[in-house]
């Protein structure tokens, strides 16, 4: 594989309960390239995302990633503690919440007053940047993101956009999926039906 | 090393999940006597089992939701993204248990049954036995509990109890040779030797379990 290729699937399909999701999906994701995977509900985005990231197993075809390609990923839950106050959920997520660089990020997103607060009692929007500021602070080399925009306001949706672009400029490759368009430069997998 | 702070950090912070168990092993342990009409030589011959049968469903409890929580926030997937193993996050998982509640039941028993028997030599055996046999009973519940992970911890208990009988025979066997005065140190390396199996491949079994819940 060559090396500005990250990740080549290869004739990949997918079925639940003999319901065929899709089949014969190929694609490659490059270095500081973007694939929005976009798709109707039910339609196996979150699916193929799982698959990429070897949570469930293809049915069938090859998934091979370039070697040392490390991933960060934020699907639908917000891998966040609810009994920890938002500064304990940062450093179970090995951040430092004292660093110059994440108070600004928790400026940005008006969670900075908040650092004592439990996060059981923060909005689900204000749980969603919460969970976002791991993807923000990432080093990794791809960044996957299942609906990163459900539940934000439209400020954090900007603050999220201009990030991801920040991010493909770095050479950092982004998988994403999501409703509510983000305005990024990108290729685009449409799942729907049988049809892919 | 990162990990294992993190996991102590999280079980540390909430409070019911290992201080309640204890408080339970304590009510058992100091409301049996205050139940029973014994005489305290009788008492001193039953104590050790009750001392077992506590510390089990103490570890039974606090053992219950050990993989739930982190399952339902998607933790365990967070970690199995990132390491492309769950291993050592069970194997740590498990530790930080027996840290914050195996050791802390062991020198409670201990404690008590050195109280009971009015012999400091009653160390020598409940100390050894529970460390051990604590740490055996957090990895056979975690075991039943991933199998049963989001279908109710019922079904996991059940699923383990069998596998506790022979360590709860090999601790009976513990105190019926110290009582006639026969050495148990053979028996306390058997249970050590299950014990170096048992920290080695359930970690491994229960981490396949989960990925297979994960799916």
């Amino acid at each position: 594989m060559s090396n500005s290729i990250l990740l080549k699937v290869d004739n990949i399909g997918f079925s639940i309960n003999q319901n065929r999701l899709f089949h014969n999906l190929s694609f490659n994701l490059k270095k500081g390239k973007a694939l929005h995977i976009k798709g109707n509900n039910g339609s196996g985005k979150s699916s193929l995302i799982r698959i990429l990231l070897g949570i469930t197993p293809a049915g069938k075809g090859s998934i091979l990633w370039n070697k040392n390609t490390d991933i960060c990923f934020l699907g639908h839950k917000n891998v966040l503690k609810n009994y920890l106050t938002l500064s304990d959920n940062l450093y179970i997520h090995g951040i430092d919440s004292n660093e110059s660089k994440t108070k600004d990020i928790l400026a940005d997103l008006g969670l900075i007053k908040r650092l004592d607060t439990i996060v059981g009692n923060l909005s689900y929007g204000q749980q969603k940047k919460l969970a976002l500021i791991r993807i923000f602070l990432n080093q990794a080399k791809v960044i996957i993101l299942d609906e990163p925009c459900v539940g934000l306001d439209d400020s954090t949706r900007i603050l999220t956009t201009k990030f991801l672009s920040s991010e493909l400029k770095k050479n950092k490759s982004i998988i994403y999926t999501s409703h509510i368009p983000i305005d990024i430069d990108s290729e685009t997998i449409t799942l729907g039906g049988n049809q892919v | 090393m990162k990990l294992i702070f993190v996991e102590f950090f999280k079980l540390k912070m909430k409070l019911r999940a290992w201080l309640g168990p204890i408080l339970i092993f304590l009510l058992i342990i100091i409301s049996f006597p205050l139940t029973v009409e014994l005489s305290s030589e009788a008492l001193n011959d039953v104590f050790y089992s009750i001392l077992w049968i506590a510390s089990l469903l103490t570890i039974m409890v606090s053992v219950e939701s050990i993989f739930l929580e982190d399952y339902e926030d998607g933790y365990l997937e967070y970690f199995y993204v990132a390491n492309n193993s769950l291993f050592s996050l069970i194997f740590t998982k498990i530790l930080i248990y027996w840290i914050l509640i195996g050791i802390p039941i062991s020198c409670l028993g201990t404690f008590f049954s050195i109280n009971m028997s009015d012999d400091i030599s009653s160390l020598n055996i409940a100390l050894p036995s529970l460390l051990i046999s604590t740490y055996i009973f957090i990895n056979l519940f975690a075991l039943g509990n991933s199998l049963s992970l989001n279908k109710g911890s019922a079904l996991g208990a059940l699923i383990t109890i069998p596998l506790l009988f022979p360590i709860l025979i090999l601790l009976g066997k513990i105190v019926l040779n110290a009582n006639f005065g026969f050495e148990i140190s053979n028996l306390l390396l058997l249970m050590l030797g299950v014990l170096l199996l048992i920290i080695v491949f359930i970690p491994f079994i229960i981490s396949f379990i989960i990925k297979t819940h994960l799916e």
